[in-house]
C-alpha cells in the first residue's frame, strides 16, 4: 500500500470556512447566501459560478482553495489527476429547486439549467473544467461522513494501473443551508506536505470543523 | 421595442444567472453566443424556456433558436412579431 | 482474475438475462409513444417497465412487511436472481454489494406515498437491499450520471482487488418518472420516435426503465467465463452536459481500459449510442483516435432506450451473452451512416468468432468509462 499525503485540506461548516486549520471566513447572517458570501469574501472570478447549484458552488469554493498552492496554473492540463468526492443528501438540495419549477400544472416550464444541476457528479466535472483536470472523477454516496470509506476510496484512486498521481478527495454536502464540506488536494509525494493520510488525520480534520457546545 | 429590449435584457440576466451584469453592460446588436456574455448551450435551452413562459412562442429545438438569438434585437424583434401574450 | 458467474435483467423485454438477450437477438423492441402516463408530461417515446408483472414476482419475495418503492423492488428483484443462480451466501461479509442509479426513488418528491422522510436519499435504499440480503457491509452508491453502471462495475471489480471480497454483486436501477422526462425534455434531448444511433437522421434519445445485476468472482474461471481485462474513468474537463467534441476524455479512458489487452481478439465495441447528435460523434472520434475505426461497433438503445443507472451494466450483460453466443448484434434504429469519422457500425445480427468486446460510455459532468471482457476460449 503506497503512502498518501495531505498537501491542503479546506473545512466549510454551516458558517465557517477553514484553509489548513486557519479559519479564513465566518458568515455574516443567518438569512445571507453563505455560498455567495464566500465567493465575495475570497475575491473570485468566475462568472460560471452563479450558475452553479449549491452543492456545486461550495464544492468549487473548496477546490479553490485546495488547489491554490498546487503550483501550477488552472490552465494547465492535468492528465494524472483525479477528483473523487462522496455526500449523503446527493444532489437533493438541487432537486428540490427543479421539482418546483414541474409541480404546477398551470405554470410548468422545466428548467435545462436547474435539470442539469440534478446529478451529484457535476460538481467534479466543474472542478475538472475549472482545474483542466483530466483523471478519474466519480462521486459515491453514504449515509454518513466515514473515514474509513474516505481512505479506501483514496487506494482505489491511486491504484497503479490508473497513473494517478495527485488527486481532490473529500466530502462535499449540501442540502436546505446545511452545508458540510471536507476537501483534501493529497498526492504520492511527501514534499512539502502537512501530514501523512490516516484515517485519524481525516476524522481530526474533519472534527476540527464541528462546533463546540 | 426599446422597453422590450430593455425588459428582454433584464429577464436575460435573471434567468441566465448573469449576477454581475447589468442591462447597460448588454449590447443591443453583438451577438449572444460566441464571445460576449459567454453563453453555453444550456444557456440557449434556458432562453428557449424563457421564450415560452414570458411570451407564449414555442420553439421546437435548439437550432431553430439560433437565428433568433442572434442578438437581444433579433429576438426583440422576433418576440414583437410572435407573442401570444 | 475476476470474472462474471452470473447476472439478471429486468426489462421491458422480459425478467431473465437470457430471455431478453434472445429477444434482442430477433430484433425485438417494445419502445413505444406513451401519451399521459405522468400528467402534464409531453408524450415521450419509450420502454416501459410491466410494473403489474414487476408487482407479481416481487409480492412472493416481500415477506418481511417492509414496502417498498418501484425502485427498489426492481433492484431487488434483479439482485435476487442474479445471486439465486450464482449460488452465493448474500449474507456473507465476503460479498460486497454496489448499487447505481442516477435518480433513485426521485418520484417521491411529487408523490410522497407515504414512505418516510429519508427514503428520497439513495444511501437508503442501498442500505434497504443490504438489509434485505443481510448483507453486513455498506452498501455504497455510485451516482455518475449516465457512466454510473460502468463506474460501479470498476468499483466493485477495484475494491475486491485490494480489499479482498470474494464476490461482488453490482447492482443497477432507475425508473422513470415526471422529474426525469421533463428533465430530459427540456434538454431537447428525447426523440419521439425510436432513436437512430449513430444515424445521418438522428434526432435524440429514448429514455427506457430497467434494473441489471452482475455478480462478479475472484477466483479461477473456466472455459467460457467472461472475464475482466481492464476499465478506465477519464474527465473531459470540458463542458457540464456536452461532451468534448473531439472525445478527449473518453479516448483516455479507452486507453487506460486497453492497456494491457491484446486488441486484435476485440470482436465489438458496445458503445453508448444514445443517438444524439453530439454524443454519436464524440464516440466516433473516441473509437478512431484509438486506432479501432475497423472494429464492428453496436449501440443496444434502440433495443431498450436509455436506461441510465442500470445502461452500462444491462449492456455489459448483454454484450457478454452475445460474445459467448458467438454472435454480433445489430444497432436496432440505425439505417444510414452519419457520423464525424469513419467507424464501422453494425447494422444487422450475425455471427462472429472473436473473444472480447469494448464497453463504452459517457454522460453529464463530462464523465467517460471503458470496461473490457475476454471470453476464455
Amino acid at each position: 500500500m503506497e503512502k498518501k499525503y495531505i498537501h491542503s485540506v479546506v473545512r466549510i461548516t454551516n458558517n465557517q470556512l477553514m484553509h489548513n486549520g486557519e479559519l479564513l471566513l465566518t458568515r455574516s447572517a443567518e438569512d445571507s447566501s453563505w455560498p455567495v458570501e464566500m465567493y465575495r469574501g475570497l475575491h473570485l472570478q468566475y462568472p460560471k459560478f452563479f450558475k452553479m447549484d449549491n452543492l456545486c458552488k461550495v464544492g468549487f469554493l473548496a477546490a479553490e482553495l485546495a488547489m491554490k498552492d498546487v503550483g501550477v496554473s488552472p490552465e494547465t492540463e492535468k492528465p494524472d489527476f483525479s477528483v473523487l468526492l462522496l455526500n449523503s443528501t446527493s444532489s437533493l438540495d438541487n432537486d428540490i429547486s427543479y421539482q418546483q419549477t414541474i409541480a404546477d400544472e398551470t405554470n410548468y416550464f422545466p428548467s435545462p439549467a436547474v435539470f442539469v444541476y440534478t446529478l451529484a457528479n457535476i460538481v467534479t466535472g466543474e472542478i475538472a473544467i475549472r482545474h483542466k483536470i483530466k483523471g478519474e472523477t466519480s462521486f459515491y454516496i453514504q449515509e454518513k461522513f466515514s473515514p474509513a470509506t474516505l481512505s479506501d476510496v483514496a487506494e482505489l484512486g491511486f491504484m497503479p494501473h490508473k497513473g494517478i498521481r495527485e488527486m481532490l478527495i473529500g466530502w462535499v454536502d449540501f442540502l436546505e443551508d446545511k452545508c458540510d464540506v471536507l476537501l483534501f488536494r493529497i498526492s504520492v509525494n511527501p514534499e512539502n506536505s502537512i501530514s501523512e493520510w490516516t484515517d485519524e488525520e481525516v476524522s481530526r480534520w474533519y472534527e476540527a470543523g464541528v462546533q463546540k457546545k | 421595442m426599446d422597453s422590450l429590449i430593455l425588459e428582454l435584457k433584464e429577464e436575460i440576466i435573471k434567468s441566465l444567472n448573469l449576477e454581475e451584469m447589468t442591462p447597460e453592460d448588454i449590447d443591443s446588436d453583438a451577438p449572444l453566443f460566441g464571445e460576449g456574455l459567454g453563453l453555453d448551450s444550456i444557456d440557449a435551452l434556458e432562453l428557449i424556456v424563457l421564450m415560452e413562459r414570458n411570451y407564449g412562442i414555442k420553439l421546437a429545438n435548439a437550432s431553430e433558436g439560433k437565428s433568433i438569438f442572434q442578438s437581444v434585437r433579433v429576438m426583440a424583434e422576433y418576440i414583437s412579431k410572435n407573442r401570444t401574450k | 482474475m475476476i470474472y462474471k458467474i452470473s447476472d439478471n435483467i429486468i426489462s421491458s423485454l422480459g425478467f431473465s438475462s437470457e430471455e431478453v438477450y434472445q429477444k434482442v437477438k430477433s430484433g425485438i423492441s417494445l419502445g413505444k409513444l406513451h401519451a399521459g402516463v405522468f400528467p402534464g408530461v409531453e408524450p415521450f417515446y419509450s420502454s416501459l417497465l410491466n410494473w403489474e408483472a414487476v408487482n407479481q414476482e416481487t409480492v412472493k419475495l416481500f415477506s418481511d412487511g417492509m414496502k417498498y418503492t418501484p425502485f427498489e423492488k426492481i433492484a431487488i428483484l434483479s439482485a435476487s436472481k442474479a445471486i439465486e443462480s450464482a449460488k452465493i451466501d448474500p449474507s456473507s461479509s465476503s460479498v460486497l454489494f454496489v448499487l447505481s442509479t442516477t435518480k433513485g426513488n426521485i418520484g417521491l418528491l411529487e408523490e410522497n406515498g407515504g414512505y418516510e422522510e429519508e427514503r428520497i436519499h439513495l444511501w437508503r435504499s442501498a442500505q434497504l437491499i443490504g438489509r434485505f440480503f443481510k448483507n453486513p457491509n455498506e452498501v455504497l452508491v455510485v451516482s455518475n450520471a449516465c457512466i454510473s453502471g460502468v463506474s460501479a462495475q470498476l468499483l466493485a471489480i477495484e475494491s475486491m482487488q485490494l480489499k479482498g471480497y470474494d464476490y461482488a454483486v453490482v447492482v443497477g436501477a432507475d425508473v422513470l418518472s415526471k422529474f426525469v422526462i421533463s428533465g430530459f425534455q427540456s434538454f431537447k434531448a428525447l426523440s419521439n420516435e425510436r432513436c437512430k444511433p449513430f444515424d445521418a437522421e438522428r434526432r435524440g434519445l429514448n429514455l427506457g426503465e430497467a434494473a441489471a445485476t452482475i455478480v462478479f468472482h475472484r477466483g479461477e474461471p473456466s472455459q467460457g467465463d467472461v472475464v475482466f481485462r481492464g476499465g478506465g474513468n477519464r474527465n473531459d474537463a470540458n463542458h457540464i452536459s456536452g461532451p468534448s467534441r473531439t472525445g478527449e476524455g473518453l479516448y483516455n479512458a479507452i486507453q487506460n481500459a486497453v492497456k494491457e489487452v491484446d486488441l486484435s481478439k476485440l470482436a465489438f465495441i458496445n458503445a453508448h449510442g444514445t443517438a444524439t447528435p453530439y454524443n454519436d460523434d464524440m464516440e466516433s472520434w473516441a473509437i478512431e483516435r484509438s486506432g479501432l475505426s475497423n472494429v464492428p461497433v453496436n449501440s443496444l438503445k434502440g433495443y431498450f432506450g436509455h436506461t441510465l443507472g442500470a445502461a452500462g451494466i444491462l449492456e455489459c450483460i448483454i454484450s457478454a451473452h452475445a460474445l459467448a453466443d458467438n454472435t454480433l448484434l445489430g444497432t436496432m434504429g440505425h439505417d444510414t451512416f452519419g457520423v464525424a469519422k469513419n467507424i464501422t457500425i453494425n447494422k444487422e445480427t450475425k455471427t462472429c468468432c472473436n473473444l472480447m468486446f469494448l464497453k463504452i460510455i459517457s454522460g453529464f459532468g463530462g464523465s467517460n468509462a471503458a470496461i473490457c471482457f475476454e471470453k476464455l476460449g
